[in-house]
């Protein structure tokens, strides 16, 4: 079991690699652009700031790739070198390129720098991550719970079953922003109800205060942001688990147990749910890596420096070392959360044997 | 550390969501407040060599100083650093020396003068190698040497290379840094400024600029310009990415002992806090709150809900100023079927200015012949009309430059030239996270459909937008230009040599050449004004480019704060010279 | 769950009882505008703003019922729309999400890693990707590609002898993986680099690509289970060719969850184009959707007619899917 495991956890390391690898080789095929959107703007009309002859325009372009690290080649084989014109033959390139400069830096512990600001992207990730997870932790382990809560009632009382399946379906069919907006509005609005701040962390939280005074301060910042992530990952999966127990309890062994004259909230509890809960698990599976994915949405509407926005804005800039970062983080848990998943259906289920 | 330690104690917050119950929220207002002002997005790099984006740019302000600064209480450069306005001498018919003094108490944070050797400094960093200096070395490639008066370390001249007007206050707009903390030695001294500019690239490494720029990029003044400290007013206390800067004012600024002093060294807030909000519904919230203060640029329509609203009417003041900001539409001249100038003044008169401008600006911006703003009464043609909205002349138009209907409606417009058949149909790109040019891009599709010339809409991310206009990807393009007032060198953007580079029309004749050189070489206001006029003619002939109007810019800002001095000029306020007022907000 | 029904007799019992009235028409009413949209007489064509009436609220004094949107362009109009790109373009590409989905998903499942399959297949992918990669001396992998046809053809005798083991669940494990970890992020730079903006098709391709993952996962779990179920065990003690079972007996069992995820995966995939357009990649307007719609209503807070009429469809049409996924269990 413990070789097993082992040898699973080897395989996710080679599976991240190769994922980084191809968002890696795939985003650094647009080094144009990232060379483009890192010289000064072009809609300023400034005197000149930008070079105005097409010469000079390439002695720019050829600076701002050496700055960037983008005038060696991308791989070790490429279909054609920048100087000869025989396109389409495969070459060897050589050691000193793009992908060996990553991958070396990546053994040693460096994710690079980003080309935006010039900072390590590791700490920068980091940062990001640090503010990410408690809060899309907490709205996950909401979402979670109260997912469980909220199916196994709906599954035991199909009276009140229509109404509050037809709400969960209508939050659904909400995108994500109008539920953070519409919470905005009404709870964090002079006109409505101000209960809430309106933007995520202002400098109050960093203020010289004690602990105690501090904690109180920061809930009371992400209680909105938790409130919108939890409500637009809660209906997919109650419904989901509703059904599964729905099915399960039609199947013969529930019959069984309410033979025995077991109560219906019990057969669902100790019978049930555990069968119920095994195509959930693989939904589950897809919560961390969101954790750790952020949420873009949320973060912006929220004013919050999570990860969510840190990536989408890097996609936007090109910025390149940190998106790279950031899918090397996402796909690492990822696919340890799958790994768990693996581990839990075998708790849910011990008919299933691992296959190599 | 202290994040950690925050978002660790995070974790718990389940178990002790009864504290928070008990212990409610009351945010404690400190008696000096900071004034916070919001912005969209972090400026993610204070590099003043790099200048990476508006929002840097204002950060750079608040830290450094320049020799001359915008007044916006004149919207003119007037001295900061100098003791005056550079006096001009002029030298044979393509030289220009131009004397600044520094003024006498200009002072480091460690007590050393402000001196001419600074400035020479500053200027050889922009031309040194391995750093990120592209940016200026391009824009300051017209100063050829810096001469110090022998008598007075304060006083030196600036020869240039060229007797345009404009360089006379371009010359004066860059923040000096210190050579004490980049080059104690001195080092650098000995490399004269024309021997860097004309530095090749393959030039042998030389031991003394790569420790230089080994050293610039150990001081990291990008990430921490406290390494690199300037002479501005402000210093920057606290940076979390992605949420706010706050800046304090320095307690012993050199300014301080100027007497009468000038506005551009005014620095009345005792502390700045720039907090980054990036959604705009967000942050109108904020502002109604009384969480920030002011909020820039605030879109139209919310800026006139809230001017309408009691509410908000009773706690806020509202600014609007013209902006310098033209929506400008281009066309794709290397086009054969948009190469000649009737066919792109037919397509001009699709689009329906006047009623985007009133229908998605509400009436607010003003509508222009040409890239110079009405505003600049001196320069700007005010005896053309703007380009009207009239799809009838523009079918007029398509005749007269040899276009033929097809029988029927599906059929378009083809016409038979030297390059074989062509027909009219356009590819329109704009970008994608602006919804104004989407809203213009849909009128002129529905306006071109309605003469028969079908347009096939892009709209594109943002950084695949700059490539397509680099690479000509493209038939027609609507983006918003940002200009100033001091700006009248259109080399960059429209003249031949510009093509592949910043020329992204394609457009060039030898008659608007000509004409660009004249005004970019012209050494009197008068003569400029007078060019400039004839070529807003040419332009709107020859129309490469269709300025449709200049936008406007708004200001929402808590009531007690007074001194505002908006302005037209970037970022459209005067931050330092806020003041708050002593009595409490009284309705209006 | 215990009993395997035959899947002809529950169809036959399943069709007494049809699926509610109220939503077939509802369905049948989205598909007939769909269809008809292009015809309709509606007061305003769908792509023309009307600059003198922006952003206004519904029944207000520009004549438009439902109100327009922030580019002026008339809500009823794009709800119209958007229900012709609903049907023709989001329906279609949840419904092909979910077969690839169900196949790939249940394949990887009841198969795992140890699917044996002949090596001459084997060669005449290897052989083809040569090719097409163009690597040193093409014709080596038309050569191979050419001999594992052979092999193909001529196979059945040694297949016992001659074969791999392909790691089937590890590679859809692994590509829903990759999938789902890249795409909203490097999405946007790499459509972004192929075409600047999308086109109905490439959305079409997009969104069936970046959702297959979720019923992939779903549909594996459940098979893992009924994998080890009796009847299976049975099937192959009495000697029926695996892909039979896994075809005819295993699939109807395995796809059970999707019945209820297929109706919420329509949301989902709105939801997808409302990101991409708050994430700024461009779709062409001419594609008028509920999910860009709603989106529309970032842009104009105060306008709640943004989001409230295509949210109503939308959850219209998503009950109306569950009772008829429902009545067909």
């Amino acid at each position: 079991m413990g070789r097993l495991f082992l040898w699973r956890l080897l395989r996710t390391a080679l599976a991240v690699w190769a994922l980084a690898s191809g968002v890696f080789l795939l985003s650094h095929l647009e080094g144009d652009t990232a060379v483009e959107l890192a010289q000064p703007d072009l809609a300023e009309l400034r005197t000149t700031g930008r070079a105005s002859t097409l010469a000079a325009r390439q002695t720019l372009d050829l600076a701002t790739r050496h700055r960037l690290g983008l005038d060696i080649p991308l791989f070790y084989v490429g279909t054609h070198r920048p100087t000869s014109a025989t396109a389409g033959q495969w070459h060897w390139n050589g050691l000193p390129n793009q992908y060996h400069r990553w991958l070396v830096g990546l053994l040693q512990g460096e994710f690079g720098t980003s080309y935006r600001t010039g900072e390590s992207v590791g700490s920068r990730l980091l940062q990001a991550l640090l503010f990410t997870l408690p809060l899309t932790g907490t709205a996950a382990t909401l979402a979670v719970l109260l997912a469980l809560v909220l199916a196994q009632r709906l599954a035991a009382r199909p009276g009140w079953h229509r109404p509050v399946r037809g709400a969960l379906v209508a939050l659904q069919a909400l995108p994500l922003f109008v539920i953070a907006l519409g919470l905005l509005l009404f709870f964090a609005n002079p006109a409505m109800l101000v209960w809430f701040p309106s933007y995520g962390l202002d400098q109050a939280v960093d203020a010289e205060m004690g602990v105690g005074e501090q904690l109180p301060f920061y809930l009371w910042h992400m209680t909105l942001p938790v409130a919108a992530l939890t409500l637009s990952a809660l209906p997919e999966l109650t419904l989901q688990l509703t059904a599964a127990l729905e099915q399960e309890l039609g199947a013969g062994y529930a019959t069984t147990a309410r033979a025995k004259g077991l109560a219906e909230r019990a057969v669902i509890r100790h019978h049930a749910l555990r069968n119920a809960l095994l195509p959930s698990l693989a939904q589950l599976a897809e919560l961390l890596p969101a954790l750790v994915a952020g949420a873009v949405v949320v973060e912006v509407a929220f004013a919050l420096p999570g990860m969510g926005r840190l990536l989408a804005e890097a996609a936007a800039a090109r910025d390149f070392p940190v998106l790279v970062g950031g899918v090397l983080l996402i796909g690492a848990a990822r696919l340890l959360a799958l790994l768990l998943t693996d581990l839990l259906s075998l708790w849910a289920d011990p008919r299933i044997r691992w296959q190599r | 550390m202290y994040r950690v330690r925050q978002n660790f104690l995070a974790g718990a917050r389940l178990c002790l969501a009864i504290a928070l119950l008990l212990q409610g929220c009351t945010a404690k207002r400190r008696a000096e407040a900071p004034i916070k002002i919001r912005w969209a997005h972090d400026p993610e790099n204070l590099d003043p060599m790099v200048m990476a984006n508006q929002t840097a740019i204002d950060a750079i302000n608040l830290l450094n100083c320049s020799l001359l600064q915008a007044d916006f209480t004149t919207n003119q450069f007037a001295p900061a650093l100098a003791e005056a306005l550079p006096t001009v001498q002029l030298f044979g018919d393509s030289l220009m020396r131009l004397q600044y003094t520094i003024r006498p108490e200009a002072a480091w944070d460690t007590g050393r003068p402000v001196l001419a050797t600074d400035v020479a400094f500053t200027l050889k960093l922009m031309f040194c190698p391995g750093l990120p200096n592209a940016g200026p070395g391009g824009q300051y490639r017209f100063i050829r040497e810096v001469l110090i008066d022998p008598r007075n370390p304060r006083r030196f001249s600036f020869v240039c290379t060229s007797q345009a007007v404009e360089y006379v206050q371009a010359s004066g707009d860059f923040f000096i840094l210190p050579e004490a903390a980049l080059d104690p030695k001195g080092e650098l001294r000995a490399f004269s400024l024309a021997a860097l500019q004309q530095r090749p690239a393959s030039a042998p490494p030389n031991a003394v600029l790569e420790a230089l720029s080994r050293r610039y990029a150990a001081a990291a003044p990008g990430q921490t310009p406290a390494r690199l400290p300037g002479c501005g007013p402000y210093q920057l206390v606290k940076w979390e990415k992605d949420r706010y800067l706050r800046f304090a004012r320095k307690p012993h600024w050199w300014a301080d002992r100027v007497p009468h002093r000038p506005f551009v060294l005014q620095a009345r807030p005792a502390q700045l806090e720039y907090a980054i909000i990036p959604d705009a519904a967000t942050a109108s919230l904020a502002l109604q709150r009384g969480d920030i203060d002011v909020f820039p640029q605030m879109p139209t329509r919310e800026f006139t809900r809230l001017r309408k609203a009691p509410a908000t009417r009773a706690n806020l003041n509202f600014y609007t100023t013209a902006s310098y900001d033209v929506v400008t539409v281009g066309f794709n001249t290397r086009r054969p079927a948009l190469s000649d100038a009737l066919t792109r003044q037919a397509l001009g008169r699709c689009f329906d200015a006047a009623g985007i401008l009133q229908g998605s600006e509400l009436g607010e911006g003003q509508r222009t012949v040409g890239l110079l703003n009405p505003a600049d009464r001196l320069n700007y043609n005010d005896s053309l009309a703007p380009v009207p909205f009239d799809p009838a002349g523009a079918v007029a138009l398509l005749r007269r430059a040899g276009w033929q209907r097809g029988a029927t409606t599906e059929a378009g417009w083809r016409r038979n030239s030297s390059q074989g058949p062509q027909q009219l149909r356009l590819v329109m790109r704009y970008r994608t996270d602006e919804q104004l040019f989407a809203t213009i891009a849909l009128q002129f599709q529905a306006a071109a459909a309605s003469i028969g010339v079908p347009v096939s809409l892009q709209p594109t991310e943002s950084g695949a937008f700059s490539m397509a206009l680099r690479n000509g990807e493209f038939d027609v393009y609507v983006r918003a230009l940002r200009g100033n007032p001091f700006m009248f060198n259109f080399t960059p953007f429209l003249h031949s040599q510009a093509i592949g580079a910043g020329n992204n029309t394609g457009f060039s004749t030898p008659e608007s050449d000509q004409l660009i050189a004249a005004i970019a070489a012209a050494n009197t206001a008068p003569r400029r004004a007078q060019l400039l006029r004839r070529f807003q003619g040419l332009m709107q002939q020859e129309m490469p480019l269709l300025p449709l109007f200049f936008l406007s810019n708004h200001i929402a800002a808590q009531k007690r704060l007074t001194g505002l001095h908006p302005t037209s000029l970037k970022p459209g306020f005067a931050a330092m010279a806020i003041g708050e007022a002593a009595a409490p907000p009284t309705a209006p | 769950m215990g009993r395997p029904s035959h899947p002809v007799a529950a169809l036959a019992s399943q069709s007494l009882f049809g699926p509610p009235k109220w939503a077939v028409a509802w369905l049948g009413l989205l598909v007939l505008v769909a269809v008809v949209a292009p015809v309709l007489p509606l007061p305003y064509p769908p792509h023309v703003p009307d600059l003198a009436h922006i952003a206004q609220a519904p029944l207000a004094p520009g004549q438009h019922w439902l109100g327009t949107d922030a580019q002026g362009r008339d809500v009823l109009t794009l709800l119209v729309f958007g229900t012709r790109t609903a049907v023709f373009l989001t329906l279609p590409a949840a419904l092909l999400a979910a077969i690839i989905g169900a196949l790939l998903g249940s394949a990887a499942g009841f198969w795992g890693n140890r699917a044996r399959v002949d090596i001459s297949y084997g060669a005449v992918v290897a052989g083809s990707v040569w090719w097409v990669l163009r690597l040193p001396a093409p014709w080596l992998g038309g050569v191979a590609g050419a001999l594992g046809l052979v092999g193909v053809a001529t196979g059945g005798i040694r297949r016992r002898k001659l074969a791999f083991r392909l790691p089937l669940d590890a590679l859809v494990r692994g590509g829903a993986t990759a999938l789902d970890t890249v795409p909203r992020l490097v999405l946007v730079v790499a459509l972004a680099a192929s075409a600047g903006s999308i086109s109905a098709p490439g959305l079409l391709v997009l969104l069936t690509v970046t959702s297959w993952a979720t019923p992939a996962r779903l549909v594996r779990a459940q098979m893992l289970r009924i994998r080890t179920l009796p009847f299976v065990e049975a099937a192959q003690a009495a000697g029926v060719p695996a892909w039979r079972i896994w075809l005819k007996h295993a699939i109807p069992h395995a796809i059970r969850p999707l019945y209820t995820l297929f109706p919420l995966s329509l949301a989902r995939l709105l939801g997808l184009e409302s990101t991409l357009s708050f994430l700024g990649i461009g779709l062409p307007p001419e594609v008028a959707s509920w999910g860009r719609l709603m989106a529309s209503y970032r842009q104009e807070s105060s306008a709640w007619w943004l989001f409230a009429f295509p949210s109503t469809m939308l959850i219209i049409t998503i009950l109306s899917l569950q009772k008829l996924t429902n009545s067909r269990k």
